[in-house]
């Protein structure tokens, strides 16, 4: 099982959460060409490695999370609500939670 | 257009529903409720018809402090006149239990609470959109490990927590509030009580919870009883 340690409810199974997407900066509407806009939205880095996503905390808080994962063992740097900066270190205890 | 005489017979007849299915139907504060009364130690018991008032403020501002009650606990607090028991359950989320029929009643009382605070509030009668049901018992925290991902040993979520998470794969508010404690003010006692959770999730997912938990719990002897309202609770 994999956990994420969401800074507003502690250490959680993943399956708790939903993956949004690889985090990076959203092009300006006003300016952007469809071509950019299709890569923003479909074209991905997939890298191995550490890699910064967002993630929704649909059975917890509720809350947008910006997650620092390594995609190759699952360790987790740091987790930020993307509203609040509340950050939770990887370090976080993982008593509550199997 | 005038209420006919018929409709208004039928407004004053009229009988809510739980989500969950009384096996011994009987009506009682208006709503349809289970009349079994179980006799084992370990329960369930349907508490839809309490009154259920979410409110959304920021979660640590002055709607916190006029609430009294912050994120990840609960409390009992007196509102319009009403005993009610506040659940921090989300950041900025507060789900407000009351008596039957109170929904109304504390809707205003929330509203005029938070009025003064200065703060983007919303207050919104969930009643009839929520199921409710209490697990009570010594072996609770066992039964719940059969379905939840989180630990409810006493260390980690001692009586007086609020939380979310999924229960049998239900979006699920989990509200512990043992039975024979008081937690606070002159009365506290430090007793260790009973463990009892308040589990809250949508209508539509109600029986789906009770069901999952009876067949959770069958094997340690859980036993479905009738509605018991907040205050039982308190020893």
């Amino acid at each position: 099982m994999m956990l994420l340690p969401c800074p507003w409810c502690g250490p959680r199974n993943a399956t708790e959460f939903r993956f949004v997407g690889e985090a990076g900066p959203r092009p300006d509407p006003a300016t952007v060409t469809p071509e950019q806009w299709r890569h923003y939205l479909y074209v991905h880095a997939n890298r191995c490695g550490w890699s910064t996503e967002t993630w929704y905390h649909r059975a917890g808080c509720r809350r947008y999370l910006s997650v620092e994962r390594h995609t190759l063992t699952h360790e987790i740097r740091t987790v930020r609500d993307t509203a609040t900066g509340t950050t939770s270190a990887s370090t976080a205890t993982p008593e509550a939670a199997r | 257009m005038a209420e006919s005489p018929a409709d208004a017979v039928a407004a004053q007849t009229a009988v809510a529903r739980s989500p969950i299915a009384a096996a011994v139907p009987t009506v009682r504060d208006g709503w349809e409720v289970d009349a079994t009364v179980a006799v084992g130690p370990l329960t369930l018991s349907d508490e839809t018809p309490l009154a259920k008032v979410a409110v959304r403020a920021p979660f640590d501002g002055a709607a916190r402090a006029a609430l009294g009650v912050r994120y990840g606990r609960t409390g009992r607090v007196d509102i319009g006149g009403d005993r009610v028991l506040i659940a921090g359950a989300g950041p900025g989320e507060w789900l407000a239990l009351g008596a039957p029929g109170t929904g109304s009643a504390l809707v205003a009382s929330l509203e005029e609470l938070l009025a003064g605070t200065g703060e983007f509030t919303s207050v919104l009668d969930l009643t009839h959109g929520r199921a409710l049901v209490r697990l009570e018992g010594a072996a609770a925290p066992s039964v719940l490990a059969g379905v939840c991902a989180i630990d409810f040993s006493d260390t980690v979520t001692p009586d007086g927590t609020a939380l979310r998470t999924s229960v049998a794969a239900v979006v699920t508010d989990v509200v512990r509030d043992d039975r024979g404690t008081q937690r606070s003010g002159a009365a506290a006692t430090g007793a260790v009580g009973v463990p009892s959770f308040l589990l809250h999730c949508e209508r539509s997912s109600g029986q789906y919870l009770a069901d999952a938990l009876l067949e959770a719990g069958a094997g340690a002897g859980l036993e479905v009883t009738g509605f018991r309202g907040l205050e039982p609770s308190r020893g």
